[in-house]
């Protein structure tokens, strides 16, 4: 359960897109056109640039070693981080690099120079990566899509859980163990979502592990272990009342959440990470081993961002749309030769699989996740 | 910031003109002694770029990280042979840049972005830094559409008994060898590599070394391994061109051109069963041997350097190195002047939960023109008769082909073998 705000990330992010983005990016020993050029003379005393200060965009640099024998390359650095450079420039030989820079103070940096570090300065707004009004619009679609969607599925999540702790109220221990999955995959498809709203992801979903003092443990997992470990519900009911009321208050939260497609695409990799931290290690349902209904809602949760991401994203980088896509459907056909009918769920036994399909399913949702951990960069324009 | 720069510049003119071409260090080597390995390390640059890879002549370095990787790309023939070029072009990039000391090629600055390098060798110079890649016989399977390209060397292993080896702990369609004076230097090499494959290979095995079990340079003094013995005291000197050519960079006489300029790597992850062992008295640890514990003489003669006499019987007629002595065995003069090039760390895993025992050993690497003609008869004979066996087991098993070097920022490992 790594909590990462929606709220903070959000903020996070949309004081990132006033600042850098690509930075450091570019082409390399090409330059672009529309380039602002800039030329760094290169000699034993140092390597000044000229002119010192340019516009956000992209800049060409060019590198001329006029005779200097104890010098042989450039870097431009924004801090301690080399962004291009150009070596193995003996006197007379030049070379060029290409970046796309934001606005901000830079250095230019010659080793054995006489003067070895000069600043150079970026003026201006942020130019880098404006995305066309055309990809602006699929992702304001696809931010609504995904609030309509969270609101889905807690609205779902409701009445589902309302029949489980009906059941659990009632005493019915078969019953409720079958509707205990099922409620739980409309939770675990918006997880990150719940993650952010303070303590009522651990009212609702906390492992006896996450608490210090287990008397004030409540949730899902509560009753899990109610049901599959003690086989007696005696003193479950107020867990089962508070359950409902914290899933009341949720729905709530969620009908006046915003969202930014950053948030989104956080999000999914947010929802893989959680099936391999805690879903493939069978650390998430230990007494019912209905981990994988939990696995497939946090995959479908994340493709569901993904989806909606998907026509902006395809405008961006259709390449790694592409990938990401092939990963997903990975994913799923490594999911789905492990239907079954066990406890409520279309799923097998957990405690069936053995290490080897555990350690395959891992490797898939990792390479899934990698890949989709860049389209939060991608979509932040 | 500015030593590392100065170093690279250092570095890039003291390899100009050294033979065997790219697969040496810069760095001045440390005297040997264990403990001392940093104490005059860390900030040598070994070049990517040459007609052999680096790492198999280079003098070995401290520490060792090694993987190997089995391919999961999926599609056609074609498709998988795509994504495997597509993923080597970024691996050698990443290993370029990162011998040079810089970060993995990418954008390390974006917020919102994950940044493209993991960040933990960041600032720390190579420390002689070189990554080594081979492929294993898998990749000759239908797969890729490679099987008419697979060297005859590269023939599977055979049983080399006594062994036991781990399916775990063996194998691998890709390998990395990565060395380093600084052990988080030689793991994020290795991290990064994994990282930019995800998707298209997955990490098989993996070993982390150290101590530098067997020298293989005459500017290093003698290493021990974990029994307390130096180790490659009689190793091939990488910088010797005529024992390279003779017996490690695979020549003309290869069936595949691809691997002209390469070599052979076989790995042997060699538990030592280090409880028995150390309660073995002295005279029969070094009779095992065939060489004092201490000064690394052999048992006819009084300085390490001192060429075996395996003529030489002592006063009871018996020979004084043991007709199953280690060296007797492994000597060239006694195979037909057959030689390796070792390039073993030793490890440690911590403990064997099953026993309690320490699980430890040699990362045994070995270097060769052909494994059917060098490390295969050796083994076999040192599996039949030789005392060490008592106190060692075969656990684990790897063989790949390493290709030659790669030529500049254009050109990926292996790509003769996919052109």
């Amino acid at each position: 359960m790594p909590r990462i705000g929606l709220i903070g990330t959000g903020a996070c992010l949309a004081a990132v897109s006033l600042l850098a983005s690509g930075c450091g990016s570019g082409k390399k020993d090409a330059a672009q056109p529309g380039a602002t050029a800039v030329t760094i003379t290169l000699t034993n005393d140092g390597c000044a640039p000229d002119p010192a200060t340019v516009p956000a965009g992209p800049v060409t640099f060019t590198v001329v070693n006029q005779g200097g024998d104890q010098v042989s390359e450039a870097e431009l650095m924004r801090g301690d981080t080399i962004l291009g450079e150009k070596e193995n420039l003996t006197p007379g030989l030049s070379g060029t690099f290409s970046l796309h820079l934001d606005a901000g103070s830079y250095s230019v940096y010659c080793p054995d120079a006489k003067t070895d570090t000069t600043t150079f300065t970026v003026t201006g707004a942020a130019t880098a990566q404006a995305l066309p009004a055309s990809v602006d619009a699929q992702l304001d679609q696809a931010v609504e899509g995904y609030r309509d969607y969270v609101i889905d599925q807690v609205t779902l999540l409701v009445p589902a859980t309302k029949a489980f702790t009906d059941a659990v109220r009632a005493g019915d221990i078969e019953k409720a163990k079958r509707l205990f999955a099922p409620a739980r995959a409309h939770y675990e498809q918006v997880e990150p979502v719940a993650e952010s709203f303070g303590d009522l992801d651990p009212q609702i979903d906390a492992r006896i592990n996450d608490v210090d003092d287990p008397s004030t443990w409540t949730g899902f997992h509560r009753i899990e272990k109610a049901l599959w470990q003690d086989r007696s519900l005696a003193g479950m009911t107020p867990i089962a009342n508070q359950l409902d009321a914290d899933i009341a208050k949720l729905k709530t939260l969620v009908g006046s959440a915003e969202y930014q497609p950053a948030v989104l695409a956080n999000g999914a990799t947010e929802l893989l990470n959680e099936v391999g931290t805690s879903k493939i290690t069978g650390e998430e349902d230990r007494y019912s081993h209905t981990d994988l209904s939990d696995f497939k809602a946090n995959v479908d949760g994340a493709k569901k961002a993904f989806d909606l991401l998907t026509p902006a994203l395809t405008a961006i980088d259709p390449a790694l749309a592409t990938t990401i896509t092939q990963r997903f459907a990975d994913v799923d056909a490594a999911l789905h030769v492990l239907k079954g009918t066990y406890a409520g769920t279309s799923f097998v036994d957990y405690g069936t699989i053995g290490v080897d399909i555990r350690k395959m399913l891992t490797q898939k949702v990792d390479a899934l996740a990698e890949p989709l951990s860049q389209v939060a960069a991608k979509v932040t324009s | 910031m500015t030593t590392r720069r100065a170093v690279l510049g250092w570095g890039g003119a003291a390899l100009a003109g050294v033979a065997a071409g790219g697969a040496v260090t810069a760095a001045v080597v440390g005297d040997g002694h264990p403990g001392d390995a940093t104490a005059s390390e860390g900030s040598g640059v070994v070049d990517f770029y040459g007609a052999k890879q680096a790492g198999i002549a280079t003098p070995a370095q401290a520490r060792l990280a090694f993987a190997t990787y089995d391919v999961t790309a999926r599609g056609t023939a074609d498709q998988r042979r795509a994504a495997l070029v597509e993923m080597l072009r970024s691996w050698t990039r990443a290993a370029a840049e990162m011998t040079a000391g810089r970060t993995v090629p990418g954008v390390n600055t974006n917020p919102a972005a994950p940044p493209a390098d993991t960040g933990e060798a960041y600032g720390a110079p190579p420390a002689n830094l070189t990554i080594t890649f081979g492929v294993g016989p898998g990749l000759f399977d239908g797969r890729f559409g490679l099987a008419g390209r697979r060297p005859a060397a590269l023939a599977d292993l055979p049983k080399l008994a006594p062994e036991n080896l781990d399916p775990e702990r063996s194998g691998g369609d890709l390998c990395v060898q990565a060395c380093s004076d600084d052990p988080l230097v030689a793991f994020h090499a290795i991290r990064n590599l994994a990282r930019l494959g995800r998707g298209t290979v997955v990490m098989r095995w993996s070993q982390l070394g150290f101590g530098r079990a067997t020298s293989n340079g005459a500017a290093q003094e003698t290493p021990r391994n974990l029994m307390g013995f130096k180790d490659g005291t009689r190793n091939i000197d990488g910088a010797d061109a005529a024992l390279m050519n003779a017996h490690v960079w695979v020549g003309s006489e290869t069936d595949q051109p691809w691997m002209l300029g390469g070599s052979y790597l076989v790995a042997r992850r060699i538990r030592m069963h280090i409880e028995s062992w150390d309660r073995d008295y002295l005279a029969d640890q070094e009779a095992v041997f065939g060489r004092a514990k201490y000064t690394g003489a052999p048992l006819t003669g009084t300085r390490e350097m001192d060429t075996p006499d395996f003529g030489a019987d002592g006063d009871d007629g018996q020979p004084l190195i043991a007709g199953d002595a280690h060296i007797r065995l492994a000597a060239h003069e006694n195979n037909g002047g057959l030689r390796i090039l070792r390039r073993g760390y030793s490890y440690t895993d911590g403990m064997l939960p099953a026993s309690g025992e320490l699980d430890a050993g040699l990362f045994f690497i070995a270097f060769q023109k052909d494994p059917r003609a060098q490390f295969v008869p050796l083994q076999r004979r040192l599996g039949q008769h030789d005392a060490l066996n008592e106190y060692i087991s075969h656990v684990g098993s790897g063989l790949f082909a390493c290709p030659p070097g790669v030529s500049g920022p254009a050109d990926h490992w292996a790509s003769a073998l996919f052109a």
